[in-house]
């Protein structure tokens, strides 16, 4: 059988619709790999055949394409998935293991660093902690001070604003061994209180003390000891129920019962 | 829209072999009503047809790496996935029991006679007019039931040797017929 029989024979037709036994096709496919008028006549056929039938067509419904290309989505998306495991994509992923390990360590040791830095400071912290708890104490003792010298301040202060108070100068005399010294009476006309301000007298000697007086009916009568304090000096004495005049002499400690009359240093009258 | 690309055959092999999904995308707008149409004459159900459709796309994604333009063009191959599938739907159980359900429907309601008369009047059907009975026969059975020639020889009663000749004959007078 010559190629043109072969061509002519239905054979073509045969295997391209896929009607050909399997020993037939595989003779075809040999004798197209031979005779290139065969494969150059398969093809004319297969054109028409195309053709043919691309003016026989029948649209599918419309849904059906997306429904096709969802399933091959999925499948594409699985193909892709696939090489980045396969291919040796190891090296790059080795270099950032160890980018990531390399700042694992900075990062360590900033940390340990830093764990330092701040165990020192905050042993700083606890000693300056420290010293504001005791600066903060003495500050709270230094205002309990204040605040009971306020307040004896503000008692005092109340207790000269009282109208009831009889004031009685006491200046020092001439004769007086500190001319300029001078003390002042706050007498309670009502309770008969007795309280002194020293204005100004000078320190005694620590063997001596400053007593008060009262001249009562021309004889003096003891109104009691005190001391000179740094600051205002305003002490209540013993109650005097009635004088004529107040003086202050200098006496051994503890006071004595008759003044030491070269002594005196201040004198005052009570007027009215 | 995407079918304003053109591909020449061996670039759509190509991007199709690529996993393009653009080249997939032509391919199906360009072929799919050629090859629904080869279908529906098969399985004759436009419903059965575009089941096999599906599958015949995925089956075109997926077996491309194994198309070999060597065997012939892209459309043939295509073509005969296309039909393998429908005689495999036409053999499955699922086809022969919804086909007797169908011919009980058809002979109440008569529904499929457009279908089928639209069938009849297209590609390799509308060719089967032109034939000789004895020739049409055996193309039925050939080309559209998907028996071989010994099956065939055996369902007939003929002799195989008669029945390759009536075959070929009459697929020449196809090769005129496309003219």
């Amino acid at each position: 059988m010559n190629i043109h029989d072969y061509i002519s024979s239905g054979i073509i037709e045969s295997y391209v619709l896929g009607l050909a036994s399997p020993e037939e096709s595989a003779e075809f496919e040999r004798m197209c790999a031979t005779y290139s008028e065969l494969r150059a006549a398969r093809n004319a056929f297969e054109i028409q055949l195309e053709a043919s039938s691309q003016q026989q067509k029948i649209d599918p419904p419309r849904e059906l394409k997306s429904r096709i290309f969802s399933r091959i989505g999925m499948e594409s998306d699985a193909l892709m998935s696939k090489p980045p495991i396969n291919k040796p994509v190891l090296v790059p992923r080795i270099g950032f293991a160890k980018y990531v390990a390399a700042a694992s360590l900075l990062l360590l040791a900033g940390s340990v660093a830093l764990n330092f830095y701040l165990l020192s400071e905050y042993k700083k912290s606890i000693a300056r902690n420290n010293e504001l708890i005791a600066a903060q104490t003495q500050v709270a003792a230094a205002n309990q001070v204040l605040s009971t010298k306020l307040q004896t301040y503000e008692e005092t202060m109340g207790l000269m604003k009282n109208p009831l108070m009889a004031i009685i100068k006491m200046p020092g005399s001439p004769n007086s061994p500190a001319p300029s010294s001078m003390a002042t009476v706050y007498w309670n006309t009502e309770t008969k209180d007795v309280y002194l301000l020293v204005n100004k007298l000078p320190l005694p000697v620590p063997e001596k003390q400053y007593q008060l007086w009262a001249i009562v009916d021309g004889k003096p009568v003891d109104a009691g000891v005190f001391d000179i304090h740094e600051g205002l000096s305003f002490v209540k004495l013993k109650t005097i129920p009635k004088a004529e005049a107040f003086a202050i002499t200098l006496e051994k400690k503890g006071g004595s019962p008759a003044p030491t009359m070269d002594a005196m240093y201040v004198m005052g009258r009570v007027t009215g | 829209m995407a079918s304003t690309l053109i591909y020449s055959e061996q670039e759509l092999i190509n991007a199709l072999k690529a996993k393009d999904d653009q080249a997939f995308s032509y391919l199906y707008d360009h072929y799919s009503g050629s090859l629904y149409s080869i279908i529906l004459q098969i399985v004759k159900s436009p419903e059965i047809a575009g089941d096999v459709l599906q599958e015949v796309f995925i089956n075109i994604w997926r077996k491309i790496e194994t198309y070999d333009p060597l065997k012939g063009r892209l459309f043939t191959w295509m073509l005969n996935i296309s039909r393998n599938a429908s005689i495999d739907m036409l053999r499955s159980r699922n086809y022969q029991n919804s086909q007797k359900n169908q011919e009980i429907t058809d002979n109440v309601y008569g529904i499929d006679q457009a279908t089928q008369t639209s069938i009849d009047s297209i590609g390799l059907s509308k060719f089967l007019g032109k034939l000789r009975p004895e020739q049409r026969v055996l193309i039925e059975l050939a080309y559209f039931k998907g028996y071989t020639h010994d099956e065939i020889s055996q369902i007939e009663d003929i002799p195989l040797g008669t029945v390759k000749t009536r075959i070929r004959n009459a697929l020449l007078q196809l090769r005129d017929y496309l003219k």
